[in-house]
């Protein structure tokens, strides 16, 4: 959420004709080409691509056996052959309830940006855009919600609503809601002011013309820098909810829950602690080093150090 | 600022309205249905549930600002008596958690940034990134069994002591989970210091500093990092709102009578003046202390203080 490195972007030297091709900074096979050279990105894609597969995986049911399976035979069982990473105190297995974990993880994560993404960016571009007022009542709103920590934010919100899958996601959306309105309203202001929207003021475009098509293509780099941070920071959120018991409710599997439930038995059976934690940190570091990334990537001037 | 705080009121009071049936009959449980409708309405009554919401709102804000915060529907004690015993072991906590973290995030920081690449930058970044990545939940999960299986040390055996009562139980039951706590905020300011710092390392007043044979820890102090502690100042208010939202769930895990361990167990109870309460209260000790990171900017620095 720092704002370095988020300045605006250098008017396209474009000709009159056309004016309204979306200039992003950098062409879409450059910026791959950047993200994989800078290192960051480079371990953030592999590690998110991991973790990404491997919920849609469970999500497709490609789970070595049913999450939810108890057997009876084989509690507390150390990792083998048949259970890579052990079995729980009911005999599941641990891997499968890992990846499905993973993909609940994934899917309140995704909705939450969604939520966080679509209702910030529109408050703060109209906070950047348009008149003194509108923007000086988005930001003091915007401020009373920073005020709030975030995760608090999230666990009254699902106190209010009660537990459960869309309601996880309503909350850490509407925790992250102030720092995509901050992030996005910065850039605007300073775009609003740049050459080419100058321009296209000159030549009669209407607002919302100016709106979707020179400027939103221009916040697109940070949006995606700050979506990968979002979804880093929602996984976090999602299981430390779950952690406190205000996850969705069994038998939804979820990561904190696992790491929760591991904490009493963790002293003689490590793996039940080991496997949920490790799937959450990959997680969480994949999608903030995507994140550090997409930002070098980006922002040539970081890229150069 | 007293506009965000009260904001932030509305906000807490809204979100918490949200919530479907009547938080009284849900606080009774079972026992609600043995009353009788008289007595159900006078305790709705004694409760403002049946009034309009704008009426509901402006007597609990007229019952904050008079420093009466309700009782609590669960434990039937005044929710200022139960504050009053938690909030300080938070306090210390946050406290203690924050100077943790500056002396990690500062010192890795500062002398990462004086040898880029060496031994002590590279541990430092290492350990920024476990303390960015590695939530606190695991870390303390992870922390307490090892203190569990290898020192027989169990931080939940013994009732919590105040600072005051027996200082050296309390510093041993404060210091792990401050330490949980310090390594994530150690790492957003390690890595704000570090990049402050070599920023500043570069400037001509530092290479005229080192030129007239100053020592070189008065240009590492003095010059370099007085100069680089804006930032760090910035990242450290940031990160008090991930330090309070960390308290909650830190003195989960280490069994600490705080304010965000009552704060979870009022939600598990539906005990809303409660979660109300303590809600804004963090919320106003988040405020006050970035207006307090405000303050400190013009003592720092001279530039802002004349403006």
């Amino acid at each position: 959420m720092t704002m370095t490195g988020v300045g605006s972007p250098p008017a396209p030297p474009a000709p009159p004709g056309e004016l309204d091709a979306a200039a992003s900074p950098v062409n879409r096979q450059g910026l791959f080409q950047a993200l994989w050279r800078s290192p960051n990105g480079r371990v953030g894609l592999v590690l998110v691509g991991i973790v990404v597969a491997a919920a849609i995986a469970a999500s497709l049911g490609g789970t070595p056996y049913d999450p939810q399976y108890q057997n009876a035979a084989a509690l507390l069982q150390h990792p083998t052959w048949s259970h890579p990473f052990g079995t729980d105190q009911f005999g599941r297995d641990i891997l499968s309830l890992v990846l499905d974990g993973l993909g609940v993880s994934l899917e309140i994560a995704c909705l939450a940006v969604l939520i966080a993404g679509a209702i910030g960016t529109v408050a703060g571009v109209v906070a950047g855009f348009l008149g003194r007022w509108t923007s000086a009542v988005i930001m003091r709103v915007t401020d009373m919600l920073f005020a709030i920590p975030a995760i608090l934010l999230a666990l009254i919100v699902v106190a209010a609503l009660g537990a459960g899958w869309l309601n996880s996601a309503i909350a850490i959306g509407v925790g992250y809601i102030p720092i995509f309105v901050r992030v996005v309203r910065g850039p605007v202001l300073a775009l609003r002011e740049s050459g080419y929207v100058m321009a296209g003021r000159v030549l009669g475009f209407s607002r919302s013309r100016l709106l979707l098509r020179h400027i939103l293509p221009n916040v697109g780099g940070i949006m995606a820098v700050q979506t990968s941070l979002a979804l880093a920071w929602s996984v976090l959120a999602e299981a430390s909810l779950s952690f406190l018991g205000q996850g969705p409710p069994p038998p939804t599997a979820s990561l904190g829950e696992m790491v929760s439930q591991a904490g009493s038995l963790a002293a003689t059976a490590w793996w039940t602690l080991a496997a949920p934690s490790v799937a959450i940190i990959i997680a969480v570091i994949g999608f903030n080093l995507l994140g550090d990334g997409l930002r070098d990537a980006i922002d040539p001037r970081t890229r150069k150090r | 600022m007293v506009l965000t705080v009260f904001g932030v009121s509305v906000i807490v009071f809204l979100v918490l309205r949200l919530l479907p049936g009547n938080a009284l009959t849900s606080a009774l449980g079972v026992s609600a249905g043995l009353l009788n409708h008289a007595q159900l309405v006078a305790l709705d009554r004694y409760y403002g549930v049946g009034e309009p919401v704008v009426q509901q709102y402006g007597s609990w804000l007229h019952a904050i600002l008079t420093g009466n915060l309700g009782v609590s529907l669960s434990s039937r004690t005044s929710v200022v008596s139960l504050v009053g015993a938690a909030l300080p072991v938070t306090f210390e906590l946050a406290i203690a958690a924050m100077l943790l973290g500056l002396l990690i995030g500062v010192l890795f920081g500062v002398f990462g940034a004086l040898r880029p690449g060496r031994l002590v930058d590279v541990s430092g970044q290492g350990v920024s990134v476990i303390g960015l990545g590695v939530p606190s939940f695991v870390i303390g999960t992870g922390l307490v069994t090892l203190l569990a299986s290898v020192f027989q040390y169990f931080p939940s055996s013994e009732t919590f002591a105040s600072l005051t009562s027996d200082p050296w139980l309390n510093i041993q039951q404060i210091f792990f989970p401050a330490f949980t706590l310090s390594l994530g905020i150690g790492a957003a300011i390690m890595r704000t210091t570090r990049a402050s710092m070599l920023e500043v390392v570069g400037q001509n007043y530092v290479r005229t500093a080192r030129g007239k044979g100053l020592s070189r820890h008065s240009v590492t102090w003095k010059h370099i990092f007085l100069n680089a502690f804006i930032p760090v100042l910035t990242m450290s208010g940031i990160q008090l709102g991930y330090l309070l939202g960390g308290t909650v769930i830190v003195e989960q895990i280490f069994v600490l009578p705080g304010l965000g361990r009552l704060l979870v167990e009022s939600i598990n109870d539906r005990d809303f003046p409660v979660v109300q309460s303590v809600t804004m209260i963090f919320a106003a000790g988040f405020v006050v202390v970035n207006m307090l990171v405000d303050i400190l900017y013009a003592v720092i620095d001279p530039r802002i203080r004349n403006r």
